[in-house]
């Protein structure tokens, strides 16, 4: 029986994709990057770091339409409250382009920021990042308002 | 749309603390950005054919030299394979120049107007 040629395409590098909303001219130019932690502040302890990506993506597309999660990158931390420990990671990155009007949304980023306290107290983090535009945002009071 | 956002509000909306501004370019947010907005803002047409953002479209001649031109045709063929859109050279070009445009805000042109003749001169 002869032999076929495959051609093997390259794998795409996101994960997940939600796209719940066309999008709309005039242009997404606002970046949004939430980092989902793999480990506990520990260093060690495992948290459920594709349940945490599902959620974002949820949430990310829900109120700003659509958002792309990227494999684990490494990363590294500093825990400060710590005596300074080295909390090594493996994030999962998600992006999520949306408009000055949708970022500036207070129910909007009232919503985004309940969803990063509640990841940042199940999975025992010193820190919840995002970085929005060209700013980094550090979430770390993570009581419930 | 707006042009700068306002980072206090924010701030006070998330709950959290300023960190700092992010100046790097290249890296993580370098590559990873421009795949994630390739993805994110490039729309096959109703009617089929190539791949492109709904809200271009303007047409002009760009003159560059080959040494750019040949730098665009290596990161497209690189964001093809990364982001899985079939993103031409000049389309990526059309992207990078957005983006530039858009990070000169119009307090920037504001001071660019205010400066003396000959500082104009000098900053061009």
């Amino acid at each position: 029986m002869p032999r076929r040629a495959f051609a093997i395409r390259a794998p795409a590098i996101y994960i997940d994709r939600v796209m719940a909303d066309p999008l709309l001219p005039g242009g997404k130019r606002v970046l949004a990057v939430l980092f989902i932690p793999s480990v506990e502040r520990d260093g060690t302890t495992p948290v459920e770091q594709d349940h945490w990506a599902d959620g974002a993506l949820e949430v990310f597309g829900t109120l700003f339409g659509g958002a792309t999660a990227y494999p684990k990158a490494r990363g590294i931390w500093r825990d400060d409250e710590r005596g300074g420990a080295l909390v090594r990671d493996e994030p999962v990155v998600v992006h999520c382009y949306t408009t000055p009007e949708e970022i500036e949304n207070a129910d909007k980023l009232g919503r985004l920021a309940r969803f990063c306290r509640r990841m940042g107290r199940e999975t025992n983090q010193g820190e919840i990042g995002l970085v929005i535009g060209d700013e980094y945002f550090a979430i770390r009071d993570f009581r419930e308002e | 749309m707006k042009a700068q956002l306002d980072m206090d509000k924010i701030r006070k909306g998330l709950g959290a603390e300023r960190g700092g501004k992010i100046t790097a370019r290249g890296g993580h947010f370098g590559a990873h950005g421009l795949a994630a907005e390739v993805q994110a803002r490039f729309r096959v047409p109703t009617g089929g054919g190539r791949a492109s953002v709904p809200e271009w479209t303007e047409r002009r001649l760009l003159p560059l030299a080959p040494k750019t031109l040949t730098r665009m045709e290596d990161l497209a063929a690189k964001l093809r394979s990364k982001s899985g859109v079939g993103i031409e050279p000049m389309q990526l070009a059309g992207l990078l120049l957005e983006r530039i445009a858009g990070a000169i805000s119009d307090d920037d042109l504001d001071e660019l107007l205010s400066l003396p003749l000959m500082e104009q001169k000098a900053a061009g």
